[in-house]
């Protein structure tokens, strides 16, 4: 349906996007994953047709984006990262001038919409002004206009950001929903948002793409970095030393102090037995160990996991000090 | 186009600019008519006309510079350039809002020949002409300040550069006096939008300044095609 080759995209000489390639099956929803800045939303608002790019092809369901824009934005909704609305419009009446603007064309025009606001649970304020309405009816009024003339691609630039918890898990069961019969790319840098709602992931980072695979191999990736949080109270150094002594155990990096109690955190693959040996370790040194805990990987981590660029010492650097 | 004309003219009216703009530009004309027309106890509308023209160059870019410059700020140009509608449909439908909400104004200062018409005798023929030079004029103003507020998305530096482009049209025609070339005189003279004016006011109906007001409002609207064309090709 979508096909990328080499896209690139130039600032003078700084590269948004070097040479991206990917493809996007029908019927497929592609999480799109990446830091802020990474180029994600550079990428979207590509494929809408709304910025140029410097390099490469971008081809939507057999159009390119350059020599048909007209006939790739008529099958493409799009919702950007802030929802375009107009503020001083009533949502029903800015749903019709979508439908105006899209120049969409079906049999009954009231009910066309009437639909999409039942899709996206927006009944109950279709008649209020989108500038009263709060940020997680905004998006949701935001995806109504997008999903107008029900096109068969959908591109979302984070849906779920500024939403509360309950907003969050209804915004993705909807987008759940409508991935059932439509081509879906959604971006986030939430990794449980991606790994709930898509089929397939690609990562990017300052412009590059850095992986292309499924959640579930993804998560599979992930497990095999374990880090570790302990909270001492004692002697820095000292702790360090003992830390540092351990071959299981590394990049150290002392995240926190307060007082005399200092944390660190840390790449581990200790088994029991050294577990056992660093809390005695530390036993021996008189350094209690006041806190203990497995950290969850974050995304950053799996980008330094996958990329190993010099940014990854960059931050250690920035946790030493 | 009838999508984005409908909503950017109605948007006139539900916020204040509309009705400020009406206001300012009633009160002005009806200053100038009573001046004018009545002072002099004149039926001719040349003199009217003459100093209206003068001051739609600070009351028009009002009603402009918000017009793509709002847009960019709330990104709300992003659901109009990635709708399936070509550039200069969106730019003319915005263009043709801006100028709506100006021949309302204009539609109502019609009160004043007809007043003339009834209490005097109202030169028809140097009247429409008037009227059709001054929308004209009007329609090129506007579309430079729908131009520079393409280029812009502080709709401040939109009006204030406007004002700058109008104002330097002014000067070349101040200046064209001060020229001793009779070449160069005349060139500067066609260059100012304002001075050509005049030639409506003679009553002979003329369609070399009409086409000149057409085509630099043509031009400046595809200038301004031009401004969202070149964000979007390479």
């Amino acid at each position: 349906m979508i096909t990328i080759s080499n896209l690139t995209k130039r600032y003078g000489d700084k590269y948004a996007l070097d040479s991206i390639s990917f493809d996007v099956k029908t019927g497929e929803v592609l999480g799109f994953l990446g830091p802020n800045g990474a180029g994600k939303s550079t990428t979207m608002n590509i494929i809408t047709g709304y910025t140029a790019y410097t390099e490469g092809t971008v081809n939507v369901d057999g159009f390119d984006v350059a020599e048909e824009p007209i006939e790739v934005k008529k099958r493409i909704g799009y919702l950007p990262e802030i929802p375009p609305l107009y503020l001083d419009m009533i949502v029903w009446d800015y749903l019709d001038f979508v439908y105006d603007l899209k120049k969409v064309k079906t049999d009954d025009r009231t009910k066309h919409i009437q639909d999409i606001v039942d899709t996206v649970k927006i009944d109950d304020v279709k008649k209020r002004k989108i500038g009263n309405l709060s940020k997680g009816y905004r998006q949701r009024v935001g995806l109504a206009g997008a999903l107008i003339g029900n096109p068969p691609v959908l591109i979302l630039d984070e849906p779920t950001v500024g939403l509360d918890p309950k907003q969050i898990i209804e915004m993705r069961n909807v987008i759940k929903d409508l991935g059932k019969e439509r081509t879906v790319i959604l971006s986030s840098h939430i990794l449980s948002e991606i790994s709930a709602v898509c089929d397939r992931v690609i990562i990017i980072n300052k412009g590059k793409l850095v992986a292309e695979d499924t959640p579930e191999n993804l998560s599979a990736k992930m497990k095999n970095v374990n880090r570790m949080m302990i909270s001492v109270s004692g002697d820095r150094e000292t702790a360090q030393e003992i830390l540092n002594s351990f071959d299981g155990i590394q990049n150290v990096v002392c995240v926190s102090s307060q007082g005399d109690a200092y944390s660190f955190e840390f790449d581990t693959s200790l088994d029991e037995q050294d577990r056992k040996d660093l809390f005695f370790a530390f036993a021996e040194k008189s350094i209690p160990i006041i806190a203990q805990k497995e950290i969850e990987v974050s995304l950053e981590d799996i980008f330094l996991e996958l990329t190993k660029t010099p940014a990854k010492e960059e931050n250690e650097n920035e946790g030493d000090i | 186009m009838k999508a984005i004309f409908n909503r950017e003219f109605s948007s006139y009216f539900t916020s204040m600019l509309g009705y400020v703009f009406l206001t300012i530009f009633l009160l002005l004309t009806g200053v100038m008519f009573y001046l004018v027309n009545i002072g002099y106890m004149t039926a001719s509308m040349t003199g009217f006309f003459a100093s209206v023209t003068r001051m739609a160059v600070f009351f028009l870019p009002l009603i402009t510079m918000r017009l793509f410059s709002e847009d960019r700020k709330l990104k709300t140009d992003q659901l109009l350039l990635t709708a399936p509608i070509s550039t200069w449909e969106m730019v003319l439908g915005k263009f043709l809002a801006a100028f709506g909400v100006f021949m309302t104004g204009v539609v109502i200062t019609m009160i004043y020949p007809c007043i003339l018409a009834a209490w005097g005798s109202l030169p028809i023929g140097e009247t429409i002409n008037c009227y059709v030079g001054f929308i004209l004029l009007c329609s090129v103003i506007l579309a430079i300040g729908a131009f520079m507020s393409s280029l812009t998305e502080s709709q401040i530096v939109a009006a204030a550069a406007t004002y700058g482009a109008l104002i330097f049209t002014m000067l070349l025609g101040s200046l064209s006096s001060y020229v001793s070339n009779a070449k160069i005189e005349s060139v500067l003279l066609w260059l100012s939008p304002l001075e050509r004016f005049s030639e409506f006011t003679l009553g002979i109906m003329s369609f070399e300044p009409i086409i000149y007001y057409l085509s630099l409002t043509g031009l400046f609207l595809f200038f301004t095609t031009m401004v969202f064309e070149g964000r979007r090709v390479r």
